[in-house]
């Protein structure tokens, strides 16, 4: 077998109506490698079609829920749009307690009030407010314990990420880089918030990488971190993910590489230190954020084992790097791509010139969000392959010229649609050690929702037309749907509670959770 | 400032007339042309350098007053990404966003066609009512064109008659569904996911299917609508759109709309 297991993951796989001892969902990842893949297999591809809802959970608060559900102790802890959170009982659906906090005004956001869920430790929760605060709650009845700025929202910081524990320490990042914030990865304590160690994903004046950017410090802005890493208790390295550079659409005002976004960083959980970063998109101008999850699988590539770190890229291709190095393994393009005519040796893409946005409009593939954006991504170490949903089509990028005021919008433009197209979309099973597409279920609509795997062969995504879709994860073929009446922004998860295993996802303001009859 | 075309990446020119709202500078040149700084500052990045829409609604559709336009900017919008500015924007700078849009749609078209004539053939020989409603009267498988007037401008409606796929209105994009045995059914497309389409055709009459049933389900680029700038001439496209004009009732709130 050529992947070999991160972490101690029990697959012992059970006969498919076994009863499930009681299992839980601690991390927004699934697991440290960011697998989102769960060991259950009471539900498989031989009962999935008899999939049936057993409770919806009605948060009522407006706003897409994106939130990957936490379970834990027969409770499941949720966060909502608009600084909103629950503790819901498993066994009934209804709520134990909530939390609630109205979201100062004005708040400069990209998209909305969103939230993408909890991570827990022991008697504690940590999530992060839509104002860049960081907040721990008692798990038992969600009293606020402490809450630390982590940016400055006035200054168009904002906070939409599901925290990560990593050493006993709380780490998160932040969002807001269309606002020229300046990124950054932060480590807390659990029990008193205070700051341990913070990681700028943009250089200061001097350092190593400041020389990628031509212009002043107070201008380089960008590689915003606003979805969650991996770690690597092995090596001690935490993986993080960094958006766009500021301005997004006009590179114009920031000649040269704009380290280090774009990028993916790897950490000294202790010290937060880089130990190596690497640049998919070198000078982005078109919003290609290399946020996505950085799921760590061990592959064999050419005959030599190799511990990897994988990621569907916003800029249309799929990425193996070596995860103790950083060193570029390979890249294959999973979409439609013509700003560039592949990845070099070292990584770098052949980038076609005059792909840059305009103010008459360039038509780029793919488009805005991607690719695949920021949507939470599966691994199986049951089938070995890697499941995401891309967007695919092409988009017309067009440019401005505006001055940098702080707190501000600061993209320069915009990209739509190219006039006559529409962007649709796939779901699709990649083999992580070559990159070659396995099966591709092609969508009406870009996708919205993340994915999941389990063990009973099956992976399970979203779409934005509201259908909770379960595959056979080997073949793509669709073996269940059902319509769950609102676009699913949410990654679905799965749990065990009473011998009996069950998928829970969030669609629109609701949770929904599915068992077999 | 010059006057904006909106639009012309597409090859429309657009020009909706707004009612003008208290606290802005209607017409005046200069607060337009601050209020386009503002908006390319605040707005354009949803809502299109031009404000004719991006991964937010187009603005210059003139389907929105000047005083709803203000109390979006200010209050937001609930649910969505649109936020409240009353906080972060004066007011005097709210409104001169508005007045650049307002300037940039000013509408100085005219209608010069017979009313009453073109209402005749509206329900005559246009037979627009068959797909369309005006007060209660046609069918809903169109848009309800009870307020088209105040509405949309007349550039825009002489394009929906002579072209009107250069802009088909959301939510009554054309279906085209091939079954197993080969018939062709056409419709308005009332749902399309990845498994299940439901389309309505003119008489009404919904058809719903599993897409694993039939044998094809293609998105129209074209508008369900026929185009009139054949069979009807240029006068009587101006009587129609003279009609159209005259059409200015406030939406009807026991209507179901798309």
């Amino acid at each position: 077998m050529k992947l070999i297991p991160l972490t101690l993951l029990v697959v012992s796989i059970p006969a498919s109506i076994s009863k499930a001892a009681d299992t839980n969902w601690t991390t927004y990842g699934g697991n440290l490698a960011g697998w989102r893949f769960s060991e259950l297999a009471q539900i498989d591809a031989t009962n999935a079609s008899s999939l049936a809802p057993k409770w919806i959970f009605q948060t009522r608060i407006p706003g897409n829920t994106e939130s990957s559900p936490i379970v834990q102790d027969g409770m499941m802890y949720v966060t909502a749009a608009s600084n909103n959170a629950y503790a819901i009982d498993l066994r009934t659906g209804h709520a134990v307690w909530s939390y609630s906090k109205t979201p100062p005004k004005p708040l400069d956001l990209c998209c909305g009030e969103v939230n993408r869920g909890f991570a827990m430790l022991d008697n504690r929760l940590f999530k992060v407010n839509i104002e860049d605060t960081l907040v721990a709650l008692d798990r038992a009845t969600g009293k606020t314990l402490w809450e630390k700025v982590l940016g400055e929202y006035l200054k168009g910081y904002s906070g939409t990420l599901a925290p990560l524990i990593v050493k006993g320490k709380v780490l998160v990042g932040t969002a807001g880089a269309e606002f020229g914030t300046r990124g950054f990865v932060d480590a807390y304590a659990p029990d008193t918030g205070e700051r341990l160690w913070r990681f700028y994903t943009v250089p200061e004046d001097g350092a190593p990488g400041s020389e990628t950017w031509g212009k002043a410090e107070a201008l380089r802005v960008g590689g915003s971190t606003w979805i969650t890493g991996t770690y690597d208790p092995e090596l001690n390295l935490v993986y993080w993910g960094t958006g766009n550079p500021g301005p997004d659409m006009n590179g114009d005002v920031r000649p040269g590489d704009n380290l280090y976004t774009c990028s993916l960083v790897a950490l000294d959980p202790d010290t937060g230190k880089a130990k190596w970063h690497f640049q998919f998109t070198p000078h982005d101008t078109h919003d290609w954020d290399a946020v996505a999850d950085p799921v760590l699988v061990d592959l064999t590539i050419g005959g030599r084992k190799v511990k990897a770190v994988i990621q569907a890229n916003r800029n249309g291709y799929f990425y193996a790097l070596d995860r103790t190095s950083g060193q570029f393994l390979l890249a294959r393009p999973y979409t439609e791509i013509n700003w560039a005519t592949g990845i070099g040796p070292d990584g770098r893409p052949l980038v076609i010139p005059g792909m840059d946005p305009s103010n008459q409009g360039t038509k780029v593939c793919p488009g805005l969000g991607g690719g695949h954006n920021w949507s939470a991504t599966a691994f199986s170490p049951q089938t070995g392959l890697y499941y995401f949903g891309s967007a695919d089509g092409c988009q017309t990028f067009y440019r401005h010229d505006s001055e940098f005021v702080e707190g501000a919008w600061y993209q320069l433009s915009d990209a739509r649609d190219a006039a006559g197209e529409r962007t649709k979309g796939s779901f699709l099973a990649i083999d992580p050690a070559t990159g070659e597409i396995r099966w591709r279920f092609e969508m009406v609509h870009p996708p919205s929702g993340g994915a999941m795997a389990t063990a009973g062969n099956l992976v399970f995504t979203g779409d934005v037309s509201g259908n909770l879709i379960a595959f056979d994860a080997r073949t793509g073929k669709v073996l269940w749907r059902f319509q769950t009446g609102a676009a699913i922004h949410a990654p679905p998860v799965s749990y065990a509670f009473e011998g009996k295993q069950y998928v829970a996802v969030a669609s629109g303001s609701a949770v929904l959770v599915f068992a077999l009859p | 400032m010059p006057a904006i075309r909106i639009g012309a990446l597409l090859g429309l020119t657009l020009w909706p007339a707004f009612a003008q709202a208290p606290g802005t500078l209607a017409g005046d040149p200069e607060a337009a042309e601050a209020g386009l700084a503002i908006y390319r500052r605040h707005c354009s990045s949803c809502h299109g350098n031009q404000a004719d829409g991006g991964r937010a609604p187009n603005l210059t559709r003139g389907s929105l007053s000047e005083t709803q336009i203000l109390q979006i900017i200010s209050n937001g919008v609930s649910g969505t990404e649109m936020a409240a500015y009353a906080s972060r924007l004066s007011s005097d700078d709210i409104g001169r966003i508005v007045t650049f849009l307002s300037s940039a749609i000013n509408s100085q078209a005219t209608v010069t066609g017979n009313a009453a004539h073109g209402e005749m053939l509206f329900w005559g020989q246009g037979d627009c009512g068959n797909c369309h409603a005006v007060s209660s009267r046609g069918s809903y498988v169109g848009p309800d064109l009870s307020g088209i007037g105040r509405q949309r401008n007349m550039v825009y409606l002489r394009e929906s008659l002579v072209a009107p796929s250069a802009d088909i209105a959301r939510g009554f994009e054309g279906v085209t569904v091939v079954l197993r045995d080969g018939k062709t059914l056409r419709g308005v497309e009332r749902a399309l996911d990845d498994f299940s389409v439901v389309l309505q055709d003119f008489s009404g009459k919904v058809y719903s299917f599993d897409r694993s049933s039939v044998r094809s389900v293609t998105r129209d680029t074209e508008s369900l609508m026929p185009a009139y700038g054949k069979t009807l001439s240029a006068a009587e496209l101006d009587d129609v759109l003279a009609y159209l004009a005259t059409l200015r009732s406030p939406r009807d709130p026991g209507v179901r709309r798309r």
